[in-house]
């Protein structure tokens, strides 16, 4: 036998025992499954495509995303009611969850499936939504800008309407994701009640020069430029201005003697009617794992539910600095409950009040 | 001895005001603050874009805010721009591009028929046509969503987060430019010249086709170029209509917004910008956009 042969015949050899003694691949237990996430876009939606999404094609599933704020994601249900909804999984916020539990359009969840759901406050794993992250809603100030004003730093919101302040404080719009959870703020501060925000309408208008916010890079933007010295914003955004250098604090405000700063809830919850119910349990277990939790929370300031995952985040010294990092101090943050609060009204009010 | 002209029309020599400054100088004074005026609406029409571009090159290792003028400038973030930006701009092109053919091939006709039809209540219909353009575009998005999940569960037809569907959303939206601008030239035109070319033989087809057309081809061109502008840029529509295999551009970048102005997104839209002025500055080196628009675009 010549060498080529002989070398040709090991390679099969070798091939032919790899066959047998490595199994096929085994099929996935997701295998021809398309999981249709909605979710935000950018960062947000990259993060969870890197970290879960690898996940679950691992197991054969297809993910695609859905990109739309839960609002418009919302919308999309309602049109889509008898038909096939857009997405099989959807993240929702505290404000539109009343919205979305009355309009039934959400599935029981699996929580055999979901056992991360352990580590989740029992009053945040509900029948069909369970909650997901957090944003700390409070004050990203440049502390030089204060001090070259001789003011100290805020402690209320009521401290921007510090006539020193004119021009130089930037509140969310209504319309923002930001904005219910300022003007709760606001109205609860002083001392009005989520029937009752006027109050927070009359402190807005108080803040001199006040300028709005669409969209959190706007209000860094305009700490970056100098014109903004505060902002009503939520920590993490504080937390990716210190990254890109500049030099912030944070100050979450109090609403009362036993409340500061406010807490903006993100839950998650299966569309009724999918077919891919396990895929989408699946996903958000892995959505709620501490390791996905400590990671989206360091990239995106969006602090976990998980409570396995908030005590590795003190290692970090900017969020340790920026963001309310005591669970004790988490839990007396203001949650509002939408479901008490008709946002139609707040809406016309604060149209009227800012539009004057 | 030389005759002096004097009269009722012409002031005397002592009445006429004495001038500050030499003619010359208050003309060149005239013409220096109209090119200084203009060139400041320039500048601020120009400025926006300007920022976004040098943003896209700052060389920060992390960014949460536009930053201008950019900081260690780098051509990294041309080399990061995600696919998907890619695609979506594909999509934006294919979709307007159908839009504007679209609204030409339905417009055109409606424009006809508005100024040369005998119609009932002409007026009526007229401003049927235009109507898209009263409604808020994110009405005619959701309105359009929820027509087309209707047609799923009625007909087993859904065109929602379609090429199709999106088309057909658009195309709404956009028709009435072509038909506002058409209309606009059909009733400036000069009917005589068709009767003209009738009476020496010419069918109405070829009539149409070589002396009509021609001359309102301005108005269809510039119809179609608003519908093509305003079907690339749309959101309201396209944010309801799109699905993870047909996402506009703008819709794209709109999303990804809300997370921050990321380098990549800013890097993206300088290309478009970039692409836009090139097919601009192509259609004017080849065709030239004062043959298209004149209104002698008859062909010759």
């Amino acid at each position: 036998m010549s060498h080529l042969q002989t070398k040709t015949l090991r390679t099969f050899a070798a091939a032919a025992l790899i066959a047998i003694v490595i199994p096929p691949a085994a099929a996935g237990e997701l295998d021809g499954q398309t999981l249709r996430v909605g979710t935000w876009g950018g960062s947000w939606q990259g993060i969870q495509r890197k970290r879960i999404a690898t996940k679950l094609e691992a197991m054969g599933a297809k993910v695609e995303f859905v990109k739309g704020n839960p609002s418009a994601n919302l919308a999309k249900l309602i049109a889509a009611r008898g038909g096939q909804a857009p997405f099989d999984v959807f993240e929702i916020i505290d404000a539109t969850l009343p919205s979305v539990l009355k309009g039934n359009f959400l599935r029981p969840l699996d929580l055999s499936l979901i056992p991360n759901s352990k580590y989740i406050n029992k009053d945040r794993v509900r029948e069909k939504v369970i909650a997901t992250w957090n944003t700390q809603e409070g004050i990203c100030y440049l502390p030089g800008k204060f001090k070259e004003l001789g003011i100290a730093a805020p402690k209320t919101y009521a401290d921007l309407a510090n006539p020193k302040l004119e021009g130089r404080v930037m509140i969310p719009d209504y319309v923002s994701g930001g904005g219910l959870a300022m003007l709760s703020g606001f109205a609860l501060s002083q001392g009005g009640r989520l029937d009752n925000i006027k109050p927070g309408l009359n402190l807005v208008k108080r803040i001199k020069g006040v300028q709005f916010w669409k969209k959190g890079a706007q209000a860094l933007t305009g700490m970056k430029s100098g014109d903004i010295y505060a902002s009503v914003i939520h920590g993490g955004w504080c937390v990716r201005a210190a990254k890109a250098g500049l030099n912030v604090a944070t100050r979450y405000a109090r609403i009362d003697n036993n409340t500061v700063g406010v807490v903006k809830q993100g839950w998650i919850g299966i569309v009724k009617g999918t077919k891919v119910a396990k895929a989408a349990n699946i996903w958000i277990n892995n959505f709620i794992s501490t390791d996905f939790q400590v990671a989206f929370a360091k990239a995106k300031g969006a602090m976990p539910e998980n409570r396995e995952a908030a005590p590795q985040l003190t290692d970090d010294a900017l969020l340790n600095r920026l963001m309310i990092l005591d669970p004790d101090k988490m839990d007396r943050m203001l949650r509002v409950d939408f479901s008490k609060v008709d946002t139609s009204a707040w809406r016309e009010q604060w149209n009227r009040a800012v539009a004057k | 001895m030389g005759h002096h002209v004097s009269g009722p029309d012409r002031p005397s020599a002592a009445r006429l005001p004495r001038r500050l400054l030499p003619y010359r100088v208050t003309r060149w004074i005239a013409a220096s603050l109209l090119h200084g005026w203009v060139l400041f609406a320039y500048v601020l029409l120009l400025a926006p874009l300007i920022v976004l571009a040098g943003a896209s090159f700052d060389g920060a290792e992390n960014y949460a805010f536009v930053n201008f003028p950019p900081e260690n400038p780098t051509f990294e973030w041309y080399f990061e721009i995600p696919r998907r930006y890619y695609e979506s701009i594909g999509v934006s092109i294919a979709l307007a591009g159908t839009t504007a053919v679209l609204s030409v091939v339905f417009g055109v006709p409606a424009a006809f028929g508005l100024v040369r039809a005998v119609l009932p209540g002409r007026p009526l219909l007229s401003a049927i046509f235009r109507s898209p353009l009263q409604i808020p575009s994110v009405v005619i998005g959701i309105s359009f969503l929820h027509l087309y999940y209707a047609m799923g569960i009625a007909m087993g037809v859904n065109p929602a987060g379609s090429f199709a569907g999106l088309a057909i959303g658009h195309f709404f939206h956009s028709m009435p430019y072509v038909t506002g601008t058409t209309v606009a030239v059909l009733q400036r035109f000069n009917t005589a010249l068709e009767e003209a070319a009738i009476s020496l033989g010419a069918s109405r087809w070829r009539t149409l086709r070589r002396i009509t057309l021609p001359v309102i081809m301005p108005g269809v061109y510039t119809g179609a170029l608003y519908s093509f502008m305003v079907s690339f840029g749309d959101i309201p529509i396209s944010i309801f209509l799109t699905t993870p295999q047909f996402t506009t551009f703008p819709v794209e970048i709109f999303l990804d917004m809300d997370q921050g102005l990321e380098p990549p997104m800013l890097a993206a839209s300088t290309l478009v910008i970039v692409f836009s002025l090139g097919v601009m500055l192509l259609v004017q080196k080849v065709v030239g956009l004062e043959q298209i628009l004149r209104s002698a675009g008859a062909r010759k």
